[in-house]
């Protein structure tokens, strides 16, 4: 019997409520949702860790995030990955993913592809210049007028809001394109490669992952996706005002949300360009003739926020269902009709449930288990998943931010509890009746309940510390400190 | 005062890296010490344990340990 063959496709900032199938009432996935109908949907999909260095080192290798002992960032030296696992049965693996900083050989992530493709090459580094927050965009007079307006709130907050307009005004003066604008290749350019890789192989199995990065803030979408969501009336030069005003640190969360639903058609623009793409990656797999024997995984790293509980993007500062829950769709070639799965399913144990299905042995470091058993019987079970992150670190490069308390979620079907370990705090929420996470429930309330999600917190720590893979945490260590020697640090930014 | 220890290591590798830490470190001693101690640090581990302490906590106080 032929092997089976697996793509896995990750789509940055990819919220669960975002796509058709699991019920967004905008048409941005279509394709998805086609494919839904002939696929294993999990509803209840649920990150093991945000933003993107916090997520991968799960889906990849299964393993939680801090468990190597936060100080070790993406895939350890030497740690084994569905990627290592497939190729060590003989599969030709590739990697083409659009240029996420984070997902880079640095970091381990190439460990285990015959061809990894990052397209760093290709990323535009430069901050958006005519912005308060770019220095490089002030001149020495303004950089003078900007410190002595400091002197008072209200000269300082005046500064800023002529210094923003100013800064349109020039802006508006030159003529760019969405695509010249837009800093990750899009969806078509990273297919393009996928295609030519795909064109390239024998007969053997293979293992193919690409991350899209086109829900990734900025939001400079192809203006066929911006039409196709009905809001081609935004332009280019309005999408370049709209980022820079979103990313504006000096304004009430009020102000922002005048802009909110033209940003979310800017996002919704870049789902559909990746979604889009997704047919066009398919119909290469037909093309060559593995569609038929192909098992494909389209998922994400994590979602985006929109304001829900005042932020914007994905900085790990909390960990709501905007965050955390992703979508996951598994097609397999067998498989008639839809199923969905509507059991909280950690991203941890998708690697591993891959691997099961290739029938191909699971390292004895992944932390997560196939699920295979239960996708077949239609049925997951309730038992909590975890997400966790170092609570605020959205520069993984300083040590102290790694080395922050840990923000943990531990989520069943109904009820979520939020630990902050720096406040010494916990929060339990019940999902299925304030699903936006308004309402923290009382302190003592539900003690049971509260009880079993700590009694699964306790476990998880006591486990992760006493198993830690000292081996691995060492050459973690050891990558570090290289890194930490190296003058050739790149710009690092999206998370 | 910590006592000292004499450990061998390659003529060729330490020619290396005192070419390659020129001006970071004042000798080899001062590199690997500073190596070392990195390496075997645990910061990361004493904030899991103190986190687990957090949560031992909280079940007493629920009554549940």
């Amino acid at each position: 019997m032929k092997k089976l063959s697996v793509v896995l496709v990750t789509v940055d900032c990819l919220r669960a409520d975002h796509v058709g199938f699991l019920g967004y009432s905008r048409p941005v996935t279509p394709v998805l949702d086609s494919l839904a109908k002939e696929s294993i949907v999990f509803s209840n999909a649920i990150v093991a860790g945000a933003p993107t260095y916090f997520s991968f080192p799960a889906t990849l290798a299964s393993r939680y995030p801090l468990s190597l002992g936060r100080d070790v960032l993406g895939i350890a030296p030497k740690e084994p990955t569905i990627a290592t696992a497939l190729r060590d049965s003989g599969y030709s693996t590739a990697a083409m993913l659009a240029g996420n900083p984070y997902l880079s050989a640095r970091f381990g992530y190439d460990q285990g592809f015959d061809t990894f493709r990052d397209f760093l090459d290709a990323v535009e580094p430069q901050e958006p210049q005519f912005s308060p927050a770019a220095a490089n965009g002030a001149s020495p007079l303004n950089r003078r007028i900007q410190a002595a307006s400091r002197g008072t709130a209200f000269t300082a907050s005046a500064y800023d809001e002529l210094y923003f307009w100013y800064c349109q005004w020039r802006a508006s003066r030159e003529n760019a394109s969405m695509d010249q604008l837009r800093r990750y290749p899009a969806a078509d350019v990273v297919v393009d490669q996928a295609r030519s890789w795909l064109s390239s192989l024998g007969d053997e199995p293979f293992f193919l992952w690409l991350h899209l990065m086109d829900p990734h803030h900025p939001y400079f979408p192809p203006e066929e996706a911006l039409a196709a969501v009905g809001a081609s009336q935004i332009t280019a030069r309005r999408a370049r005002f709209l980022n820079f005003f979103w990313n504006r640190g000096d304004v009430s969360p009020r102000r922002l949300q005048g802009y909110r639903d033209e940003v979310l058609s800017l996002y919704d623009a870049g789902v559909y360009w990746a979604d889009k793409q997704i047919a066009r990656l398919i119909q290469a797999l037909r093309h060559f003739q593995r569609w038929e024997n192909t098992v494909l995984a389209v998922t994400a790293d994590h979602g985006e926020e929109f304001l829900e509980h005042g932020a914007r993007y994905h900085s790990p500062n909390h960990l709501p269902e905007q965050l955390i829950h992703v979508p996951l769709l598994l097609r397999l070639p067998e498989a008639s009709g839809a199923r969905v799965l509507d059991g909280p399913f950690s991203l941890l144990h998708l690697a591993p449930t891959l691997l099961g299905l290739m029938d191909v042995p699971v390292p004895q470091t992944f932390q997560g288990r196939s699920y295979q058993k239960h996708i077949l019987s239609g049925e997951l079970p309730d038992d909590p998943v975890i997400s966790e992150c170092a609570d605020g670190c959205n520069n993984p490069f300083h040590v102290k931010e790694r080395l922050r308390p840990r923000l943990m979620t531990v989520r069943d079907r109904q009820y979520k509890l939020v630990l902050r370990f720096g406040e010494k705090k916990d929060d339990l929420y019940d999902l299925k009746n304030d699903p936006e996470e308004h309402l923290p429930l009382g302190a003592n309330a539900l003690p049971n309940i509260r009880a079993h999600l700590l009694q699964t917190a306790l476990a998880h720590l006591r486990t992760t510390r006493q198993n830690r893979n000292l081996d691995l945490a060492l050459h973690g260590r050891i990558r570090n400190l290289r890194q930490s020697f190296s003058s050739t640090l790149g710009p690092i930014r999206p998370h | 005062m910590s006592q000292n220890r004499t450990v061998t290591l390659p003529e060729e590798v330490c020619a290396e890296a005192e070419k390659w830490m020129a001006g970071s470190f004042q000798n080899l001693e001062a590199l690997l010490t500073f190596l070392l101690q990195e390496i075997v640090k645990d910061d990361a581990i004493k904030l899991d344990q103190a986190e687990e302490k957090i949560v031992e906590q909280r079940l007493k106080e629920l009554g549940y340990i």
